[in-house]
């Protein structure tokens, strides 16, 4: 065995080889910036290329673009708040309040390193068990799927931070929207609102983007500054900080990658869960981590970017072992396998041991290019944060909306964007906490899934399998530890009844009463579906109703708190043990609600706008027209700037959209009325 | 004002009848210096798309002016909507034509909601493979013929309602009076393979066989699998000992449901343009697509990325749609009662 992994060592240290494996940790880098496209495509484009290389230098390359898409994700989601990619939205969490404290460069930093050290940790951890790794996938069948759905659920507690009710309120809202589309039991149309858009469920990509990057866009919009404003900057420092942090939390990096590593094994778990396992994980188990983690605390951004990194080498293994692919990524990569004789199974562990190796080094190798292309450029990325809003929002919101309608290259996609975009900065602006909203909406569709073959298959019985058993009890301690807390916290349940008072309403409950409107609705709509089609819709939409009326009556009839006067060291035990809110803070309470409001209108008006423009003349010619408006509009921005921008991102989207990716635009009414005109890109 | 809105309007007509000229040209000099564009209902990296972009590889060499050929991805809805698009939207001048799923021309038949379009209305190019699924057994489980469904229960995986891997199943136990239990949900074909494995399922019904061939070539000879029936219209060449589901029927109502079923097999990677295109286009497209299925290096090339390439002709798919839609509506009808 040493000696395979050794020969395989020596074949991938072959210049050229190295050469093609860096070519495509570079590829994998920029598709990794772009929201919307991840390494399958980019893979799958490529795959005729390695036809005629032999295994192992397709193998560098073709992993070496696969593994970095996700070094390049957090760049976005440390700068703007944009989640890369969809493994990367627990990393805006922490990342981006880091970057607002003018610590860009030390998160950035850490999100590589982290990177880094996750991918050849993960990389390492299925270098050696390789052997015993086909029994272990054997043993998780959908019981034990279904108990680690259930698990990753029960996160829902530790990610509501002091809002226990509204996380587990809108933790049922992303249940609900995960059973959007047609249900794998009996194909009913469930929520489809009549449009073919919704067959499939609703994207992730646009639902992160929304819930996540265009909140923080209009906020920065709103208090019209840099994202560090105010902040004292240093980049140099903070680079070298961010890496030593990694070094610091060592143990923290290799549990995370672990976990990124074990998981990604596992068939059916995709990278948009791993993330927010892996800060779940050190949410619950680092010191201080309650009080810390939301506001800029790097470990969190430790956390989930080790193991989103280290998940692409035990997604390896499944593709190899049982030609049943760990990832999407790796789905392509099962057809490139063919391309070179390679059939997975039994022969990769044995007749083929070295090419397996050679994989796993490839991982390995092209995580440490990766992590080194982006600390030679991070200073530019870094120093992003201190310009002003105006000049980095035209082509951040131009490649946010353009990534969110690439995913299914549809209008559906921009609608959903908006949606999304909406209900994120209110739920942001009236501290709803967003993480579990995500959390529910990853693990849906995997619930339900699993539920529905675990029950019919096993009856009762599925309850009975020992990991099951420990998954379970995992769970509903990890669910009913925070829930005691407080309620101990609070002096008992009598002691929470004696706080409330007569029902004050106020703005912000139309909210909560808003969400309970949304569930009534589902509900009705659920009614004449067929019994299996309905029953968990119901189920979860009946509890997502009830703690969306409870959190509304809680937030009408409690008083605040009447202040005590107690001795010092209680009031320093109070304050260690107050959970915080667990999310991103708007910073715009400065402002007049007025402005507040109207500057939000204008912000989601820019949006209605780039759609509209879209729709008449087709979206490349929007694109200049959009950042020239944009830029001279809300701040007179020199003409030199502008017009740099404007040209530069038409190009850029020009290239990568129109010529490499040939997304088929979507028709345009100047297109219709003017066939001729057609020749124009997008129209 | 007035008269640049004229001069505007001026130039726009020309530009339209210029574009009216160049529609009016022979299919031969058509294509010269334009982009055909290739749609695939599914996202990159699929099946559909390999076989796609393998043919959009080499049949810009096979049409007279050798256009460019772009593959573009439109999914959604299980390539329902591309196939609504091309009938709807699409130009129909032959700078436009795709793949769809082989089960989707029949949804407007079998009920299916959401379909817009009448499917022997396009102009059906062809098919690159003539697929023949199989219903397997997990060895271990000691089914090893077909007869013994009829007397035992054997668990088979699904991926979904609408799934070949529910449908088929399914229909034959209704029609034929199988006892295949279908346990449903799973995320893909791969998954159904892993729970077979570790014994969560007894067996696959609805699995391409050139699928198995390609991933799991040891497991038919070993007899990790055991092969129970084939499923499609004619026995595949490699199975000569394999039954056919054709022959496991016996009454005419029983054959008519099954040929309404797996018709869609013989055109299992179907290529498919617009309806209305003019007919020495058509006839030009469906020419260079049998020329692409036996060039060489197209061959090389799909034997390199493991696919099977049984050519089916364009007239061929056109005349078999056209013909599953005259199946008498109480077949259909039981057909639909069946899928239950």
């Amino acid at each position: 065995m040493l000696d395979a992994a050794l020969h395989a060592l020596s074949m991938i240290s072959e210049p050229h080889r190295l050469m093609f494996l860096s070519l495509g940790a570079f590829l994998g880098l920029i598709l990794g910036i772009l929201p919307g496209i991840g390494g399958v495509a980019g893979t799958a484009i490529l795959i005729p290329f390695t036809f005629t290389m032999d295994p192992y230098t397709a193998f560098a390359f073709l992993l070496g673009l696969g593994s970095t898409t996700a070094t390049g994700d957090p760049i976005p989601a440390v700068l703007f708040g944009m989640p890369g990619g969809a493994g990367s939205a627990a990393t805006v969490l922490d990342g981006h309040p880091m970057a607002k404290r003018g610590e860009a460069g030390r998160a950035l930093s850490a999100c590589y390193m982290a990177s880094l050290l996750g991918g050849v940790f993960g990389a390492l951890l299925m270098a050696v068990s390789i052997p015993v790794l086909q029994p272990m996938v054997l043993a998780i069948g959908s019981p034990e799927m279904l108990a680690l759905a259930v698990f990753g659920i029960s996160m829902v507690a530790v990610l509501s931070g002091n809002t226990p009710l509204r996380g587990l309120a809108v933790g049922g809202l992303g249940l609900m929207l995960a059973m959007v589309g047609t249900d794998p039991q009996t194909g009913t149309a469930r929520w489809t609102l009549d449009s073919l858009y919704l067959w499939e469920g609703l994207h992730l990509i646009p639902v992160v983007l929304g819930l996540f990057a265009l909140p923080e866009l209009c906020d920065l919009t709103i208090t019209r500054t840099s994202i560090a404003a105010g902040a004292k900057v240093s980049v140099k420092g903070g680079m070298w900080e961010g890496a030593k942090d990694c070094f610091r939390h060592w143990w923290l990096v290799l549990r995370c990658s672990w976990i990124g590593a074990f998981f990604g094994a596992i068939p059916g778990i995709g990278g948009a869960i791993i993330d927010w396992l892996a800060y779940g994980h050190a949410l619950r188990t680092e010191r201080g981590a309650q009080q810390s983690f939301g506001t800029g605390d790097v470990r969190g951004v430790i956390a989930s970017e080790s193991a989103n990194n280290a998940k692409e080498g035990g997604a390896l293994v499944p593709t190899v072992a049982f030609g049943v692919p760990g990832s999407a990524g790796m789905a392509v990569l099962l057809g490139a396998f063919l391309v070179h004789g390679l059939v997975p199974g039994p022969d990769m562990l044995t007749k083929n041991l070295s090419i397996t190796y050679s994989m796993v080094w490839s991982i390995a190798l092209a995580n440490i290019v990766g992590a080194g292309l982006c600390y030679l450029f991070s200073q530019q990325f870094a120093l992003v944060a201190t310009l002003r809003y105006t000049l980095i929002l035209p082509s951040v919101l131009g490649i946010v909306y353009i990534g969110a309608f690439e995913v299914g290259r549809d209008w559906g996609d921009l609608f959903a964007l908006l949606g999304f975009g909406a209900l994120g900065w209110v739920m942001k602006q009236l501290k709803w906490p967003r993480p579990p909203l995500i959390l529910g909406f990853v693990l849906g569709d995997m619930f339900e899934r699993y539920l529905f073959i675990s029950v019919e298959r096993y009856g009762a019985e599925w309850l009975a399998r020992p990991i099951v058993i420990a998954l379970l009890a995992l769970a509903l301690f990890g669910l009913l530890r925070p829930l005691w807390q407080d309620v101990r916290a609070q002096g008992g349940v009598s002691g929470m009844l004696s706080n409330f008072g007569a029902p004050r309403l106020r703005p912000s409950q139309l909210f909560p009463a808003a969400l309970i409107a949304l569930f009534a609705f589902m509900l009705f709509e659920s009614r004449e579906w067929s019994y299996a089609a309905r029953i968990v819709p119901q189920i979860v939409g009946s509890l997502a109703l009830a703690f969306a009326a409870l959190s509304l009556t809680n937030a009408a009839l409690r008083r605040p708190a009447a202040p005590s006067a107690p001795g010092m060291a209680e009031r320093a035990q109070a304050e260690v043990a107050t959970k915080i809110h667990m999310d991103l803070v708007s910073d715009t309470a400065h402002l007049p609600r007025r402005t507040v409001l109207l500057r939000a209108g204008l912000f989601f008006g820019w949006f209605l706008a780039f759609m509209g423009s879209m729709a008449g003349i087709g979206l490349i010619p929007t694109v200049p027209i959009f950042v020239v408006a944009y830029m001279r509009l809300e701040n007179r921005e020199p003409w030199k700037l502008v017009m740099a921008q404007a040209i530069g991102l038409t190009l850029f989207i020009y290239v990568v959209f129109h010529r490499l990716l040939a997304v088929p635009w979507p028709e345009t009414l100047l297109g219709t009325w003017f066939p001729a005109l057609k020749f124009i890109p997008s129209l | 004002m007035k008269n640049r809105t004229a001069t505007g309007l001026a130039v726009l007509v020309l530009f339209g009848a210029w574009g009216m000229r160049v529609q009016a040209q022979p299919a031969a000099e058509f294509y010269k210096g334009k982009q055909v564009d290739l749609y695939i209902g599914y996202s990159t990296g699929g099946g559909y798309d390999i076989y796609a972009r393998l043919l959009a590889r080499h049949i810009g060499r096979h049409i007279p002016g050798n256009p460019t050929i772009v593959p573009r991805n439109m999914e959604g809805a299980g390539s329902l909507r591309l196939a609504n698009w091309l009938y709807k939207v699409a130009p129909k001048d032959g700078t436009a034509f795709g793949t769809i799923g082989r089960g989707i021309p029949f949804d407007p038949l079998m009920g299916g909601k959401g379909a817009q379009f009448k499917a022997s209305e396009f102009a059906w190019i062809g098919s690159a493979n003539d697929e023949v699924s199989v219903c397997v057994s997990w060895g271990k489980t000691g089914i090893a013929r077909f007869d013994e469904l009829y007397k035992k229960v054997m668990i088979v995986g699904g991926t979904g309602a609408t799934a070949d891997t529910d449908l088929f199943p399914k229909v034959m136990n209704g029609v034929l009076g199988t006892k295949m239990r279908v346990i449903t949900g799973y995320p893909g074909g791969n998954d159904i393979t892993l729970a077979m494995q570790r014994g969560e399922v007894q067996g696959r019904c609805g699995w391409s066989w050139s699928s198995i061939k390609t991933n799991h070539p040891d497991w038919v000879k070993d007899g990790t699998l055991k092969l129970l029936v084939q499923l499609s219209l004619e026995k595949h060449p490699d199975m000569p000992n394999v039954p056919l589901i054709m022959d496991m029927v016996k009454t005419e109502e029983q054959r008519g449901v099954m040929r309404l079923l797996f018709a869609r097999q013989v055109m299992g990677r179907p290529f498919l343009a617009p309806p209305g295109l003019p007919a020495d286009r058509i006839a030009l497209l469906r020419k260079a697509f049998m020329d692409t299925l036996n060039d060489k290096s197209f061959l090389a090339e799909a034997d390199k990325l493991k696919l099977e390439i049984t050519p089916v002709a364009g007239e061929r798919v056109q005349e078999l749609v056209a013909e599953i839609y005259r199946t008498p509506p109480d077949i259909v009808k039981r057909t639909i009662e069946a899928l239950k």
